[in-house]
């Protein structure tokens, strides 16, 4: 087994990376003095993996929002649900679907390898039948409705619909009622065994655990996978947006907008130019910057302001976003601001306060096992490492902000989306 | 962790100080505690806003943002909640721990001094407060008002406790109403602020690794210049409900709300708080309670349906997210899980992984600075202090028959409807 320890000096933290023979990755973040210790284990598989193919065999199209369904049915298996399980180890345990992976989770403060040991059991035990897929329906259903009445939610997805034309990015994570009304068992087992192979995995731990303890129960429940080629097809998506506005009527007190970029997806954004991107929208629209000074003063945002770097495979884009009792003109005054410093160049001081901004952040966030579990595994799927992305923080020059500056942000290609009030509330 | 360390450095003022090795940061929070008042919530919650905006030495929201990024991206936020019948009014500085500073600066003490300059050095001149900073911050408020419509899970339950509690101030809304934060002004401002610094309860809070003393020593300062009257804070429990209210509402939406309000007969300082505490968890705490179990996955009724215990105000809410056709179905659902509890259908699995759900969380809370500080924060109003193990210690003794009992003194008070059209 291939165990290489991680360090970084500018943290002042260290942890370890496995390659376990049984094809999964393995990572462990001992944390000294904690009570706590969290553990996620995912899967690169999301809601965007709608079309794929195994060892170049037949193209396969599975509906909407199946991930997100049997993110739900793994939990059950034939002797019971893994919730009571859990409940006699006492961890606190979840799950979650997003757009290029599935994570199952837990936290605990007390019998850690008990807790382990159900992790790795239930999610390599698939178990779903006729009659236990139907009755997930219908909480699944609620879940799809309650997001249907969240204007935060129907705000992005109807800017990735606009933005995106091709990409399934653009389709809710949960599905539509119609779609998850296709789901069978059958399919279900179909997608677990292309993408839950422990070599599309990866398993994270950190708190007051030893590399050793992780392995042991690694070694004991891991079921060796059989190394197999996944292909994801999407079709090819434009560099264009599709439409530059789109708008709904919502039952809200305020309209909110997002405002989004579309950037050129071809490969993910290495530890480098992630830095130098979270560094450059930190200038750009923090609370320090100009231009959330001049949309403040103008009346156009309200500290619900927030900006965000969005990407993953085959998409990619910077989103602004919030409460306006004009996002149009808030969108105007965004894309003014972003032709005015390509033209006339960004501020030194300014970088050096944001780059200090983004460096505390990161490191301020590991103090909490959850943030450094999750990094790990988000950075592990992306093919980056967290430490490496601190030290390229500290490492990004001016210039090279002022390069990415030039290779992003097209004034020309983005799209706004807006939830306004229902007509008969203004 | 050592254990927390308290001293009285005014008349009523309370420094409380953790030293802690394991964490990258620091945190330093200024808790102000009055009366919960229709008259002055909107005021109170106003002025700490206008506070954490601006200072004498740096006069501009964009000036003081700037200063916080530089020390490496730290934070100075503004809470206002309600504990019971007070308000809470909180201003944090967090940021870097200095041994992570690229040339070995003070942040701790940058932020300490800062905090403190805040909250006495406002920017103000003849009497006022800068016109320019309480417009933005007066419209920052009113909008923060204005979107707590927009979640609907959020509004039901506002909405419940409004109706239920409409003869108590605890019936208000923590940041008052829109009218009065429109009548506050510059020089109204001002006087709430020296109101404020006489009145109000002030418990301060550090957790770090950094010497606290530096800072204990700047707020001692500033206080002793204060002519110090606290406020006696205390809250109104009502112990049960005599019939039940019925609300309803409806709105465009794909999902109807519930949400049902009832009296407990025990808030703090009764003894029986732990029993009321684990009854509420067992019923609709864990992803194994009563609720979870039965009425979302065997009944397949809502996605969300979860009991919550104010246990300074004795009232326990139960919530939900249902389908529109199905709210007298979730009703009796829930309330069949109710009568369980009184007759005490508790199986001793539901006790013990209830207990192990519990004492997990709290212990947890003390792997972040957050938790622990409001693990805290959480005690201001019992006298004294426990640990987390102390409570997880009391909390395994709690008895069957004593959750039965808790449970048989619930009355229910309110049930609000929002309704899908």
């Amino acid at each position: 087994m291939n165990i290489t320890e991680i360090k970084s000096k500018r943290a002042g933290d260290s942890y370890y990376k496995i390659n376990h023979p049984s094809g999964l990755t393995v990572y462990v973040y001992p944390k000294e003095g904690y009570n706590s210790a969290y553990a996620i284990f995912g899967t690169r598989y999301g809601s965007i993996n709608t079309c794929f193919s195994v060892d170049n065999g037949e193209t396969i199209t599975v509906p909407d929002g199946i991930a997100h369904y049997l993110e739900h049915k793994l939990f059950e298996s034939e002797d019971g649900d893994a919730f009571v399980r859990y409940a006699k180890t006492g961890a606190n345990a979840n799950a979650y679907t997003s757009f290029e992976k599935t994570c199952y989770l837990f936290s605990c403060t007390d019998k850690f390898d008990e807790s382990l040991e159900i992790l790795l059991d239930f999610v390599q035990d698939p178990y779903f039948t006729a009659q236990t897929v139907a009755k997930e329906q219908g909480i699944i259903g609620q879940e799809i409705k309650m997001y249907d009445d969240s204007p935060d939610w129907r705000v992005m997805f109807n800017m990735l619909e606009a933005m995106y034309k091709n990409h399934p990015v653009r389709i809710d994570i949960a599905g539509t009622v119609e779609s998850i009304a296709q789901i069978t068992a059958e399919k279900l087992y179909d997608i677990y065994n292309v993408f839950y192979n422990l070599n599309n995995m990866v398993l994270c731990v950190s708190g007051n655990v030893t590399v050793e303890q992780v392995l042991k129960t690694a070694d004991k429940m891991l079921k060796p996978s059989e190394k197999h080629k996944i292909h994801n097809y999407f079709e090819d998506e434009p560099y264009e947006i599709c439409e530059p506005y789109v708008e709904q009527s919502f039952p809200v007190s305020m309209p909110i907008f997002n405002f989004g970029f579309k950037e050129k997806a071809d490969s993910l954004l290495d530890e480098k130019q992630t830095a130098q991107t979270e560094i450059l929208l930190s200038m750009i629209a923090s609370q320090t910057s100009t231009l959330y000074r001049n949309l403040m003063d103008a009346n156009l945002i309200n500290s619900s302001f927030s900006y965000e770097l969005f990407e993953g495979p085959g998409y990619c884009s910077v989103i602004f976003g919030g409460e306006s009792r004009a996002p149009k003109q808030a969108a105007e005054m965004i894309k003014q601001y972003i032709s005015k410093i390509k033209k006339e160049g960004l501020d030194k001081n300014d970088f050096e306060t944001a780059k200090k901004a983004v460096y505390g952040d990161i490191v301020s966030s590991l103090n909490s096992v959850d943030s450094i579990a999750n990094t790990i595994a988000d950075y592990h799927f992306n093919g980056n490492e967290l430490f490496s992305y601190i030290d390229a923080i500290a490492e990004t020059t001016f210039d090279d902000v002022c390069k990415r500056l030039n290779e992003m942000l097209d004034v020309n290609n983005c799209t706004l989306s807006v939830v306004k009030q229902l007509e008969n509330e203004e | 962790m050592d254990s927390i360390k308290r001293k009285e450095i005014a008349n009523g003022v309370f420094f409380n100080s953790i030293k802690d090795s394991r964490f990258k940061t620091m945190r330093i929070s200024a808790n102000a505690l009055v009366p919960l008042s229709a008259d002055a919530a909107s005021s109170n919650a106003l002025l700490f806003g206008v506070l954490s905006r601006s200072c004498k030495a740096y006069p501009d929201f964009t000036i003081l943002s700037k200063k916080l990024s530089s020390l490496y991206g730290a934070d100075l936020t503004v809470s206002v909640r309600k504990a019971g019948d007070c308000q809470a009014l909180t201003i944090t500085a967090s940021g870097l721990d200095d041994r992570y500073a690229f040339e070995g600066e003070s942040v701790a003490r940058e932020l300490s001094l800062l905090l403190c300059s805040v909250i006495f050095e406002p920017n103000v001149t003849d009497g006022a407060f800068d016109e320019g900073e309480v417009e933005q911050e007066r419209r920052q408020l009113l909008d923060v008002i204005d979107s707590e419509f927009n979640d609907k899970r959020i509004y039901a339950n506002d909405r419940l406790i409004k109706n239920m509690c409409a003869n108590e101030v605890f019936g208000l809304n923590r940041y008052g109403t829109a009218e009065k934060i429109k009548e506050a002004t510059v020089q109204s401002l001002y006087s709430v602020w020296q109101n404020l610094l006489k009145n109000a309860k002030f418990e301060i809070m550090f957790i770090g690794d950094s010497a606290s003393e530096k800072a204990e020593e700047v707020f001692k300062n500033a206080f002793s210049k204060v002519q110090r009257e606290p406020y006696k804070l205390s809250t109104q429990v009502v112990r049960s409900a005599e019939t039940v209210k019925h609300i309803s509402e409806e709105m465009e939406l794909s999902q109807s709300k519930l949400v049902m309000g009832f009296r407990t007969d025990i808030a703090v300082p009764d003894k029986e708080v732990n029993a009321a505490r684990l009854m509420c968890a067992i019923l609709g705490g864990t992803a194994n309670s009563k609720l979870f179990c039965n009425v979302r996955e065997k009944q397949s009724l809502c996605y969300y349906c979860a009991a919550r215990y104010d246990k300074l105000k004795g009232i326990m809410t139960i919530d939900s997210g249902v389908e529109g056709n199905n709210i007298n179905k979730a009703e009796k659902a829930i309330l069949k899980e109710v009568e369980d509890m009184k007759n005490g259908k508790i199986t001793d699995f539901e006790m013990d992984s209830t207990k192990l759900a519990v004492v997990n969380s709290f212990r947890a809370t003390n792997d972040t600075v957050s938790g622990i500080e409001s693990w805290y924060a959480n005690q201001l109003f019992e006298g004294d202090f426990k640990s987390i193990e102390q409570v997880s210690a009391e909390i395994n003794e709690v008895t069957k028959e004593q959750i039965i009992k808790a449970a048989q003194r619930l009355t229910l008070d309110t049930v609000y409807v929002l309704k899908n059209k």
